[in-house]
């Protein structure tokens, strides 16, 4: 057999489709992909919530705070705790013991955590002016735990990043990308679920103090200084201004009085200098 | 949108690699194309064969072995492309030039060896490939793809 030289005409151990292409398709279908399983068990999540057993509750309770390194006050419980004893006789939350945690954070943020805990960042307690104000936020952080949001929105954070540790593996880039940036935008409460603690927060508020003073104080102070630096809990709970017009037809609707303001307890405003001291 | 970015480094950095792998990465793989095309025309006529052979006597001269090894590594582009790839399946076929251009430039390294010593021939000419690197075994790393070609070549009597 005679050799001959010559060169192959193409090459076929190369397929030809553009890398590009091949990213647009790959990416279209695991962004189809999450939808279908971010749909279907953020429905799952949504339908479980309701019915689950306070026991799993606290343990997730448990892993949340983990997140949340805080420690325990009593000023901030003793305001809490007044709160509590204002509650409706037929609510659920009647028979829930509440904890109050303080965070040494800088940022102006209150979160509900399962196993009946509130974490009051320090950056909020420097924010507040009166105890109307503080009120509001811890009744409208009790109204989530009324409306189970807190369990939903940890639900769907935890679906998204087991389903990233299974595609990628627990430990890959991935995975910590994934958890990090679904974990931020779950963490902020649809605004029809805000919507629905204000409300809450507001009947307590009335409940507690006879009177609705305070209501939109901090929201309305926070936007307007929103400019200069972004705060959290705006970021997280858009449009202040709309929930600020929502409290105040509220308030019209159901002639709820206004009066004084109660101004900040001394032992508050120790503490809130006791953090400030520690953050410089 | 501006705010989101800045808030977080991971993505920036992960798409700026991206953006980087891509551009540098595509870029690399036209300039090595170009010159393994050109190199394998001028290489054209020296024989390379898997088969083994067998010559009258007298007519080989010097048989000896050759061989020509050459790594190449992933960019990061590529290998987004393949994780996306593992989780449904099919030709990876960003790793597909990648292995492709390993093979050619071991070929082409082993006849430029062969050439240098005078042979004729290329026998018996066998593949290799394999990860190497640092980060070959390591999840989450870029590796890369060593191939090395061997044979065993012939000087002919004139």
């Amino acid at each position: 057999m005679k050799f001959t030289p010559r060169l192959p005409d193409e090459n076929v151990n190369v397929s030809r489709t553009h890398p590009l292409a091949e990213l647009a398709w790959l990416l279209g279908g695991l962004l189809l992909l999450c939808l279908l399983v971010f749909g279907g068990l953020g429905l799952a999540v949504d339908l479980t919530v309701d019915h689950l057993p306070t026991r799993v509750e606290n343990w997730l309770g448990d892993y949340a705070r983990r997140q949340f390194p805080a420690r325990e006050s009593a000023p901030l419980q003793r305001r809490l705790d007044a709160l509590t004893a204002v509650l409706p006789p037929g609510s659920p939350l009647r028979d829930r013991i509440f904890r109050v945690r303080l965070s040494s954070d800088p940022r102006v943020n209150a979160v509900a955590l399962p196993g009946n805990t509130i974490v009051i960042f320090s950056g909020l307690l420097d924010a507040v002016t009166s105890e109307n104000e503080l009120s509001m936020v811890l009744a409208h952080e009790l109204g989530h735990f009324a409306h189970r949001d807190h369990l939903r929105q940890l639900g769907r954070g935890l679906v998204i990043t087991a389903v990233a540790a299974l595609l990628f593996g627990e430990r890959s880039g991935v995975t910590e990308l994934a958890s990090d940036l679904f974990l931020t935008w779950q963490a902020s409460y649809s605004r029809r679920q805000e919507a629905a603690a204000d409300a809450y927060a507001l009947e307590l508020l009335v409940a507690r103090y006879g009177q609705a003073a305070g209501a939109t104080d901090l929201f309305a102070r926070l936007a307007a200084k929103k400019g200069r630096r972004p705060s959290r809990l705006l970021a997280s709970h858009p449009y202040p201004e709309k929930r600020i017009e929502l409290l105040r037809q509220l308030i019209e609707q159901r002639g709820f009085p206004i009066a004084e303001r109660t101004p900040l307890g001394d032992d508050l405003r120790r503490l809130s200098a006791e953090e400030a001291g520690k953050g410089e | 949108m501006v705010e989101f970015f800045l808030q977080s480094p991971d993505l920036v950095i992960f798409l700026v690699l991206l953006a980087l792998g891509y551009a540098a990465g595509s870029l690399a793989e036209k300039r090595h194309y170009k010159s393994i095309e050109k190199r394998e025309r001028e290489l054209v006529r020296l024989a390379v064969v898997t088969a083994e052979g067998s010559f009258p006597p007298g007519r080989v001269r010097q048989a000896f072995l050759v061989s020509g090894s050459t790594v190449v590594s992933i960019d990061y582009f590529k290998r987004l492309l393949a994780i996306l790839r593992n989780i449904f399946g099919g030709r990876v076929k960003a790793y597909e030039s990648l292995v492709d251009r390993a093979r050619r430039e071991a070929i082409l390294r082993m006849k430029a060896e062969a050439q240098q010593r005078g042979a004729g021939m290329i026998l018996n000419l066998r593949l290799e490939t394999a990860t190497i690197g640092r980060n070959a075994n390591r999840k989450n790393q870029v590796g890369s793809v060593e191939a090395i070609a061997y044979g065993t070549a012939i000087v002919f009597n004139k």
